[in-house]
């Protein structure tokens, strides 16, 4: 069964997007609250911070501060250069380069559909957008600027105390306030328009060759029932494709190292060693432009992905169990753990993948570089 | 004079309302908690080791389940109240109650629920709430809503390796309706109920599972969906 949309649905939805933009209260009374523009299969059961309302002064001053390269300690690099929005706000390296050449250690993420997560990082180290967007700002390999610093130099510009002003109520800037401002445009960058996203809609049949990759990524395996699966949604849940925000519950060993090798991933956020080598599922959308792939960039492409899941997990004493179990044949009696599909199906599922890519996202000018 | 009529009717419609007071209110606040538990202890995720009832030992790492069409009956007066748009999703790292609200007031001695989702409910999943099909209960465009989900690791006696349990159980023929009698749920006062989900009660009652024999630890549709389907019919959703 599909998700089958009436037609007066879709007037709806225009005219959701129309009262979007509209003037919900007295101009002089302060900021112009707006609500986000995202479909209603999405989630509905995420309110918005009740201390960081979406407003139309706060999403402006997010962007110009996500695009500021004056938040890096020389000046060189903002968040938009390692968040390019042609890449779906990734930067196509395995790891990020920071001030002065400084390498990071993690693959830089995609940004789509954050307003539907709760922990932030690879690690989840943030639970929050607000409390995540200032982090880079003083990691020392990243922009490597005190936030203290940050807010002096913002508060000594001729335009930000009075952007913070129509946004926020005060001209005194805070980390606390910047963190807010990013926070604000990161949750507008909704990515929704995808050839899946038509197809949700009723809009676009999907190719033979998509909807069979559709099924097998919505399908846990079961061999015993001939019942085919690529076993992806166990994690990539739902319509967003995403990790479950459910607490820690979205972060998984997807079983990348063996037990000698295991990073500690969640363990140095929850000490639990259950967790180790745990990371957070990322959500999918525009997957197919956001190489390389995984926390650490070692995959280039979605084949190498797709051959690592089929072939090549590498087993562990906190390997996931939705992939310890996944096979579609059953055991053989050795200990090696494998996905077990074709090579059809694997083509299948990459290319159900592409048609996660949204033009319009990564060509939005609403969410370009300003300064440009 | 006219304002003298209204005071007196104003007084006397006090005076009823006062009398009322020693009546039954109309409504009743009722909600409904849940324990999880897993041989004789609290159930932890991600952990904690637990005995199953074959003796083998079972580390959960999700626990999650369908209670619906909730209604609360009192057998001898035939006095009913059945909650309109009765899913709720319970996990164990998430909501574990269900708040009824006012409801009418009674002497209920019989309640009754569903554990899954209803044929009507699991034909669709364009569905919001408990229900919106981005939680990970919801199969795929084809095959409904799974009912009751617990997944976890136990060591095979036989190879001694770490495997994994997924049970993943829903399809219609698997939807149970469970039907507990009540007591001390008194008319009108606020009432909170305690359900114990007795996870041991997947494992046995009557199909043991005997993990490390079993050919598939997988179990999400066919014969050994049905057992435990079997299984969670009586004994393991119990008001405490």
């Amino acid at each position: 069964m599909r998700f089958q949309f009436p037609a007066w649905l879709g007037l709806v939805c225009v005219c959701g997007l129309v009262s979007c933009g509209s003037n919900e209260e007295d101009p002089a009374s302060g900021p112009t609250n707006i609500s986000l523009d995202s479909p209603d299969y999405f989630p509905t059961n995420i309110a918005m911070p009740a201390d960081n309302p979406l407003t139309e002064e706060g999403v402006q001053l997010g962007r110009r501060l996500f695009y500021e390269k004056k938040l890096s300690s020389d000046g060189t690099i903002s968040c938009g250069s390692c968040h390019q929005q042609q890449k779906a706000f990734s930067d196509g390296k395995q790891f990020s380069f920071g001030v002065n050449g400084s390498i990071g250690e993690m693959n830089a993420m995609s940004l789509s559909n954050l307003h539907w997560q709760t922990k932030f990082f690879w690690n989840g180290r943030a639970s929050s957008l607000e409390e995540q967007a200032v982090q880079p700002i003083e990691d020392p390999r990243e922009m490597n600027l005190p936030i203290h610093e940050a807010v002096s130099r913002l508060q000594a510009d001729a335009q930000y105390p009075s952007l913070f002003k129509n946004a926020f109520g005060s001209e005194e800037i805070t980390a606390e306030l910047i963190g807010k401002a990013i926070a604000q445009f990161e949750r507008t960058l909704i990515s929704a328009n995808s050839k899946f996203d038509a197809w949700i809609r009723n809009e676009v049949e999907l190719t033979p060759e998509e909807q069979l990759g559709l099924e097998l990524f919505f399908t846990h395996p079961e061999p015993k029932l001939q019942l085919r699966g690529g076993n992806c949604s166990d994690c990539h849940l739902g319509f967003l494709t995403a990790g479950d925000p459910n607490g820690f519950t979205g972060f998984h060993n997807n079983g990348l190292d063996a037990d000698e090798n295991l990073p500690s991933g969640l363990m140095s956020v929850t000490e639990n060693p259950f967790d180790k080598g745990k990371f957070k599922a990322p959500g999918l959308r525009n997957i197919a432009i956001t190489a390389p792939y995984m926390h650490d960039g070692r995959f280039e492409t979605l084949e190498e992905v797709l051959d690592h899941y089929n072939d090549h997990i590498q087993n562990s004493s906190t390997l996931d169990v939705l992939i310890l179990e996944a096979s579609n044949e059953l055991p053989d009696g050795s200990n090696a753990v494998k996905l077990h599909l074709s090579e059809e199906e694997k083509k299948a599922i990459i290319a159900f993948l592409h048609t996660l890519t949204d033009q319009q996202f990564i060509s939005n000018p609403k969410f370009s570089d300003p300064f440009n | 004079m006219k304002n003298l009529i209204y005071t007196a009717l104003f007084g006397s419609i006090m005076m009823f309302s006062s009398c009322d007071d020693v009546e039954v209110p109309a409504t009743m606040a009722m909600d409904i908690s849940l324990e999880h538990v897993l041989d004789g202890q609290t159930l932890e995720l991600n952990g904690k080791s637990f005995t199953l009832p074959s003796g083998e030992d079972f580390t959960p790492k999700k626990f999650k389940y369908y209670i619906s069409n909730v209604a609360l009956r009192n057998s001898v007066s035939g006095e009913t109240y059945v909650e309109p748009n009765s899913y709720h999703l319970i996990s164990e790292d998430g909501k574990k109650s269900i708040d009824l609200g006012m409801i009418p007031s009674a002497n209920y001695d019989q309640l009754t629920f569903s554990i899954g989702v209803d044929e009507v409910a699991n034909g669709k999943t364009d569905q919001t709430g408990d229900l919106d099909p981005n939680s990970d209960m919801a199969w795929n465009w084809n095959t409904g809503y799974k009912f009751v989900v617990l997944e976890g690791e136990f060591t095979n006696s036989n190879s001694g390796e770490r495997q994994g349990l997924i049970i993943h159980i829903g399809t219609n023929p698997n939807f149970r309706t469970v039907t507990q009698s009540l007591t001390g749920v008194i008319a009108g006062s606020p009432t909170s109920l305690t359900l114990t989900s007795n996870l041991d009660e997947l494992f046995k009652d009557p199909n043991i599972l005997q993990l490390s024999e079993l050919e598939s630890t997988t179990i999400m549709f066919g014969e050994m969906a049905g057992k435990v389907a079997e299984n969670y019919s009586e004994g393991f959703i119990t008001v405490k």
